[in-house]
């Protein structure tokens, strides 16, 4: 389309990015944020550290009484989710659908008595993870929407390393110094090449977690549209077993978890129990995954009338499930120990600067010179600029906040604090509109760092066991506020570099007022009309 | 693109019409492709669905580049939509030659 | 085990970038103020994928094929990421720290050589 591929490439590479650059961004952060989703869940739920952690003996009791809750409150339901009690979440997770269209139940028990765990209602880190996927939309939109911008952002990718001529020779090029178009580019060129592998590998392996929600054309052509049966024989899941329309008594859950647990060495990490109440219902007990990159449970089926056990699943995937569930496995990265995961979560940073360097380069290359009338929408670009890349992380800052801050008997508590996240996003991304430039983003920055701080004190003063007050309590809290300790200096430290940036660029626009009248017509980079100026070089 | 002036309606309307055809062709070349060879990669069903379901997003990803690299939107028309043509055919005699 | 491992990783990667970086003249001009002579080009290099190599070799012995290679990437990133701001705010640095990586990364290395 342009003269040479490479052009092509460049101009293909500069608008996908700039269109899903800000859903991108917001993908890429709660993304990153979701390699510590358990962390952040048993942050969010402080009341876990005085809960003692259940005995393996007694999953099979705390199993029953899940089901006899189910039973009272779930009883049409076509499947019941039984997360058990784990070390670092101590309680019954009880999930189950009603009806379409209707928001699914959702409860956590205490596993010792049955009744509804004392916990501050809160979605927890999986608010942050669920919106990586569904941007907080109804599931089939916003899976949609996300794989829509991760395809672009796959293009983006391609096309990015096409036009990036010298790609080895400034492989470790970092000029700060220079313009800013040029330390912008350099920033933009670093991060996305340093982390290239992972940024290709996490947007490949985002796509292919949800492939048959985007592509179910396979399963259409070769399965006559039944999925089950295609992840059945791909030795993902137990043979599903349709319901005889016959009631019968579903049997104590009791003994399957006790054959469950001594017949696998892996914990057991929930029971799926699909129709209840059903001649034809199956009790299946999920597992842990074994120590690998590949995304698998182990998982043993049992009859749910007799307790008599149907199938065992485990392992014998064939090369192509299997690469499928290895791929599922890179992007979640479970397997990752502590200091593997803070790696990936570096990388997870960077591919947020990548997608930030490169926003705030395509309106640099598209501010106007000294006198010229900047081009309708620029305004709004910069605004949503500054609303997304500072705005997001000020959204979760203050999600944390209203965490720690709300009243914890509030009815509908755990809306509020996504009220609360979604309502600071937008006053951050309205504000710009009225402020100067330069100043919006320090002032955001600065807002940023501010929200960080108070969530540690937030946390200082209203956790009672918190390690800095006592000297034991849980290492969670510490390490938490220590790390958004990091996040505040960070960003201080980008509202002052932002700060800074203002003399230099005044000197040269009043060094270049006196301008000549007429526009100087040999000079390729100021036609008439507002033409972006080249960011590549 | 020219290099100076201010892009025509008609240049706007060339840039449109390969994004239509990037996403529309891109889609529906990637499931035509997946479809196929799910029915047709001699290996078990399961496999053949996984192996065709994985390509499918890089096929998407080459056709958006090919439009996008093409010299006229007409050959990348002709070019995208005759493979759609091709493995839909194909697709077709795989299904048995009517449709059930 | 794993942290010994990732250490050796860190360290070995570190110093082989160093080293490729300083094989690119605008690299070691920045650092030595002078550029590099095709003998030390090539020396350079050649430790710098020698390092790296070994860094795979390293990952891959001590934590299986699968999670070894993810490993070695991982540490290649973070290590790049470090270079890249030490050259951007301390190009002096650079060498000394390289050194330094070196001799951090040989004493898991024995470790690990002595318990294999």
């Amino acid at each position: 389309m342009k003269a040479s591929f490479r052009q092509s490439m460049a101009w293909l590479h500069t608008w996908s990015g700039l269109i899903v650059g800000w859903v991108l961004f917001a993908i890429f952060v709660t993304g990153t944020a979701s390699y510590y989703r358990p962390d952040i869940s048993r942050w969010m739920r402080p009341e876990f550290t005085q809960v003692e952690p259940v005995d393996a003996a007694a999953l099979g009791a705390a199993a029953e009484r899940a089901v006899a809750h189910l039973g009272q409150h779930a009883a049409k339901a076509r499947t019941w989710f039984i997360g058990l009690p784990q070390a670092d979440k101590p309680v019954l997770d009880l999930f189950w659908r009603t009806r379409p269209g209707e928001p699914p139940g959702h409860v956590l028990l205490d596993p010792r008595t049955g009744a509804e765990a004392a916990v501050r209602d809160t979605q927890g880190g999986d608010f942050l993870y669920r919106f990586h996927f569904e941007l907080h939309m109804p599931p089939l939109w916003g899976r949609w929407v996300v794989g829509l911008c991760a395809m672009i952002m796959l293009v983006a990718l391609i096309s990015g390393i096409v036009t990036h001529k010298r790609i080895f020779a400034d492989f470790f090029t970092f000029r700060r110094d220079k313009a800013p178009r040029r330390s912008w580019l350099d920033a933009h060129n670093v991060t996305g090449v340093l982390a290239l592998p992972f940024h290709l590998m996490i947007t490949y392996t985002g796509i292919v977690t949800l492939a048959t929600f985007y592509m179910p054309w396979g399963v259409t052509a070769a399965y006559k549209g039944n999925a089950q049966a295609f992840f059945s024989e791909a030795s993902w899941i137990t043979t599903p077993r349709p319901p005889a329309n016959r009631p019968a008594a579903l049997a104590p859950v009791g003994p399957m978890v006790e054959r469950a647990r001594a017949a696998r060495p892996e914990p057991l990490e929930r029971l799926m129990i699909v129709n209840p109440g059903d001649a034809n219902a199956t009790v299946v007990a999920v597992f842990e995954e074994p120590h690998g990159l590949s995304h698998e449970h182990p998982q043993i089926a049992f009859d749910g009338v007799s307790g008599e056990i149907l199938e065992v699943r485990d392992g014998g995937l064939k090369p192509a499930a299997k690469t499928f569930t290895v791929m599922t496995g890179l992007h979640e990265g479970h397997f990752a120990g502590p200091l593997l995961r803070l790696l990936f979560f570096l990388c997870g940073l960077m591919g947020c600067a990548m997608v930030a360097t490169g926003v705030v380069l395509w309106s640099l290359a598209r501010l106007p010179k000294a006198g010229e009338r900047p081009f309708l929408g620029l305004r709004l670009v910069q605004a949503l600029n500054v609303g997304s890349i500072a705005g997001l992380p000020a959204a979760v800052a203050v999600y944390f906040l209203a965490n720690r801050l709300l009243p914890l008997d509030l009815a509908g508590r755990e809306q509020w604090e996504i009220r609360a996240f979604f309502g600071a996003w937008i006053v951050a991304a309205l504000v710009p509109l009225a402020r100067p430039q330069r100043r919006a983003w320090c002032e955001e920055l600065a807002a940023v760092s501010v929200l960080c701080l108070a969530v540690v004190a937030a946390d200082l003063l209203t956790i009672p066991d918190h390690p800095l007050r006592l000297g034991g309590g849980d290492p969670l809290f510490a390490w938490f506020d220590a790390a958004m300790l990091l996040l505040a200096a960070l960003f201080a430290l980008a509202a002052r570099k932002m700060l800074r940036y203002e003399a230099p660029k005044r000197d040269r626009a009043r060094g270049a007022k006196p301008a000549p009248v007429t526009a100087p017509a040999a000079s390729p980079a100021r036609p008439p009309a507002r033409r972006p100026e080249p960011t590549h070089a | 693109m020219a290099a100076q002036g201010r892009t025509t309606v008609r240049e706007r309307a060339s840039v449109a019409g390969r994004v239509v055809l990037a996403a529309g062709g891109g889609y529906g070349v990637a499931a035509l492709a997946t479809a196929l060879l799910s029915l047709t990669l001699p290996m078990a069903r399961s496999e053949a669905v996984a192996t065709a379901t994985l390509l499918s997003f890089a096929v998407m990803a080459g056709i958006v580049v090919l439009v996008f690299s093409t010299r006229t939107l007409l050959r990348a028309l002709l070019t995208v939509g005759g493979a759609a043509l091709v493995l839909g055919a194909l697709l077709w005699l795989a299904m048995g030659g009517s449709r059930p | 085990m794993t942290p010994l491992v990732l250490a050796a990783n860190l360290g070995l990667s570190f110093a082989a970038l160093a080293a490729l970086c300083l094989s690119l003249n605008r690299h070691h001009a920045e650092v030595f103020d002078r550029k590099a002579e095709r003998a030390a080009v090539l020396r350079l290099r050649a430790f710098g994928w020698a390092a790296i190599t070994l860094s795979l070799f390293v990952a891959g012995l001590w934590e299986g094929w699968a999670f070894g290679p993810v490993q070695w990437i991982g540490a290649l990133t973070g290590a790049a990421l470090g270079l890249v701001l030490l050259l951007s705010y301390r190009p002096r640095y650079v060498a000394p720290a390289a050194l330094a990586a070196l001799v951090a990364a040989a004493l898991p290395l024995s470790i690990l050589a002595v318990s294999a």
